[in-house]
């Protein structure tokens, strides 16, 4: 029973549990602002914050060990802050869009050709060179599945 | 080391007094030498160019085959004298096979025979030596004025040996005044003085002279005058033809000492080795005549000299007869000795092959960054090789990160598509988490029992954290999941179609989780993993229960 409970409590280390327990909390959080309309921009609304309640629960679970999960992170903490002001979040998104635009390394791009669709892929691989690139590949691959499965799990309960 | 740092120093002192004092010097006194010896000097002459030329060859298979590292001369020098000091049998037996090969009058076949063993000096001293005994004894009258040259060389008993401690024996050469050792040497280090590396080849050369004069007096013996000066003539023409290319030599070696690796010496000593053992295998077959031979030219030696001849010859003879001996114990080991002496220096090579090869790639920075960056790439396809489903057929890095790209892409719309469905889906989200939360924000994770029995509503968010939490949990429900390859999700489709008493199927495969389920919440439990069971499991579970059924 302690034994076992023990085991269950020092797992939280893992990715997993801890993007679970993070996840589900800012779901329980979206379900104060649960829509009272089924409109489909509703529905649209509810998608968005839970894509970036996933999203933000992982990179948090993951923590700022790694180069994707810091720029998540950023991101995040970017939007956080503009979240208020719609209008002019989306004035800095273009900003930021074209300013990526502009630091995207001319070397690196013509390193891979698939490289570059992979940066667009992993957060924050614009300013990574390939080696790293891959690196975070592998492991925003292995977050991703974890990921998967959980929201899964939780779809699968819900919609029983 | 420290024979090679005596060697470089001495080197350094030596070589520029030698080449800038004792040029014109040198060159005066071998004209004088020569004009007052008129019988050497028939000899000599032609000699020179013979040493010019038959420098040429060997420089010319030296480079073939020691291109880069050339330092290797220098500090492979007493590595090879060394080696050589043991196999003195050879080196007469080459020393002597010379002569017939003059007589012939196959050029190539005798400057194929000096050529090769030129990498090792020793040898060629000796069949110098043996030579001279040899020739001063039946023709004293001609040796006479090569004689007191050559002597220093004969008399030495520990000059081998020394040779072979010192590689400053080179130098130590020239340290001698010029009167005492052979013209021949003392010219041709001021030619090709450009580094003490040439000096060993000037060495070499000087022996190959003296050599051959001698081998010419042998011959003379038997034959007239006008043919050696003939086999002399051809030598010059060769030393004439050759000479451009020593210039080019010594421009090379002054690159290589500039570079001075160790290792690329070694393995210069080791290609001279190698070259030097495929002339010794062929030498073999000719050495007990030749033993022979030299031992009957040492008795008559003994037998016909004057006192003055005994005298030098008694000490001669005694280090002939030690030569001798060495010889033939060369000859019982000489295979051994040479596998060995061939082993030693193939060791380290290996290693610095493999550097030379990369060093013949890219010596620069960059290019050896490059290649880290690409090695560190490789293995980081590799990695993701076997984290994506599907790469391990896949060959070709482009297609390798077409397929990674899918997948990754992939997974970001299953997660969209999945939270699309959270939002779509009217969920039961309204059971209190609050009680939850709030021992949640102190640290512990909800898998309390409390939690458990405080509301029956808590029960579907526990299980369910149990289960993200929880590997073996989350692994049934993911089955639908076509990317996650566990093996453990076959079992787990198995178990429970095998036994269909959800309580079991859960319990079995999650040993971690079972006792904490059966022993609170076995009721609950089972109705949580009948939803569950009966949700989730769609395909799978209907089909096993099907065959259940059956």
């Amino acid at each position: 029973m302690m034994t076992s409970r023990q085991h269950l409590t020092t797992n939280p280390s893992s990715i997993k549990t801890r993007f679970a327990y993070l996840f589900l909390r800012n779901l329980k959080r979206l379900n104060k602002y649960r829509p009272t309309s089924s409109s489909s921009r509703a529905v649209y609304q509810r998608y968005g914050m839970i894509k970036f309640a996933a999203d933000a629960s992982m990179a948090s679970a993951v923590g700022s060990r790694r180069a994707w999960s810091r720029a998540t992170l950023l991101k995040i903490r970017n939007r956080a802050l503009n979240c208020t002001f719609l209008k002019r979040r989306r004035i800095h998104a273009l900003r930021r869009r074209r300013a990526e635009r502009k630091s995207r390394n001319p070397r690196q791009e013509c390193a891979f050709g698939q490289a570059n669709e992979l940066r667009r892929l992993v957060p924050g691989g614009e300013v990574m060179d390939i080696c790293n690139l891959l690196d975070e590949t592998a492991h925003y691959i292995k977050c991703l599945n974890t990921q998967v499965q959980v929201m899964r799990n939780i779809v699968d309960f819900y919609s029983s | 080391m420290e024979k090679e740092n005596m060697f470089v120093n001495e080197r350094n002192t030596l070589t520029p007094t030698w080449s800038s004092s004792n040029f014109g010097m040198e060159i005066q006194t071998n004209e004088l030498n020569c004009t007052s010896d008129q019988l050497t000097n028939h000899f000599f002459n032609p000699n020179w160019d013979n040493t010019v030329d038959q420098n040429d060859p060997f420089e010319s298979a030296l480079s073939s085959m020691v291109s880069s590292p050339v330092t290797s001369n220098a500090s492979g020098d007493g590595i090879v004298l060394r080696e050589l000091i043991g196999r003195l049998g050879s080196i007469c037996n080459s020393g002597e096979i010379s002569p017939p090969s003059y007589f012939a009058g196959n050029n190539s076949t005798n400057t194929s025979c000096y050529s090769t063993p030129l990498n090792s000096p020793p040898k060629l001293n000796l069949s110098m030596m043996d030579h001279q005994i040899g020739g001063n004894l039946q023709i004293p009258g001609n040796q006479f004025p090569n004689h007191p040259s050559l002597t220093p060389f004969c008399s030495d008993p520990g000059f081998v040996e020394r040779a072979a401690r010192f590689s400053c024996f080179g130098s130590r050469n020239f340290g001698v005044p010029s009167g005492q050792i052979g013209l021949n040497e003392s010219e041709f280090p001021h030619k090709l003085m450009n580094s003490s590396n040439l000096s060993r080849l000037s060495r070499n050369q000087s022996f190959k002279v003296t050599a051959s004069p001698m081998g010419a007096q042998e011959n003379r013996e038997g034959l007239l005058d006008g043919k050696i000066s003939a086999s002399d003539d051809k030598f010059s023409v060769f030393s004439r033809s050759s000479t451009p290319k020593n210039g080019e030599l010594g421009d090379s070696r002054e690159e290589s000492s500039v570079s001075e690796q160790i290792p690329g010496g070694e393995i210069g000593s080791k290609t001279q080795n190698d070259a030097s053992s495929r002339k010794r295998k062929s030498i073999p077959r000719e050495k007990p005549k030749e033993i022979s031979s030299s031992s009957a030219k040492n008795a008559k030696a003994g037998a016909e000299n004057d006192e003055s001849n005994s005298k030098r010859n008694k000490p001669e003879e005694g280090n002939g007869n030690e030569k001798e001996a060495e010889k033939s114990k060369a000859d019982d080991n000489g295979t051994e000795k040479q596998s060995k002496d061939n082993q030693k220096p193939a060791e380290p090579p290996k290693d610095y092959i493999h550097v030379r090869a990369r060093r013949g790639q890219a010596t620069d920075s960059h290019s050896l960054a490059e290649r880290v960056r690409r090695e560190k790439i490789s293995e980081r396809m590799k990695f993701l090789q076997d984290l994506v489903p599907g790469c391990n057929k896949v060959t070709g890095k482009a297609v390798m990160l077409d397929e990674i790209i899918n997948y990754v892409q992939s997974l970001q719309r299953q997660v969209e598509f999945l939270s699309m469905k959270l939002s779509t889906v009217n969920t039961r989200m309204d059971f209190n988490m609050e009680a939850l939360l709030s021992k949640e924000s102190h640290g512990s994770l909800p898998h309390s029992t409390d939690q458990f029995d405080s509301s029956s509503q808590a029960l579907p968010y526990a299980l369910q954290s149990h289960q993200g939490s929880n590997l073996h949990c989350a692994i049934p429900n993911g089955s639908e999941n076509p990317f996650s390859l566990n093996p453990l999700n076959s079992t787990m489709h198995r178990n429970p179609g095998m036994q269909l008493p959800p309580i079991n199927c859960f319990g079995e495969p999650t040993s971690q989780a079972s006792t904490f389920w059966e022993d609170d919440l076995q009721s609950l439990v089972q109705m949580g993993f009948g939803q569950n069971q009966s949700n989730n499991l769609q395909g799978t579970t209907a089909i096993t229960r099907m065959k259940v059924e059956l």
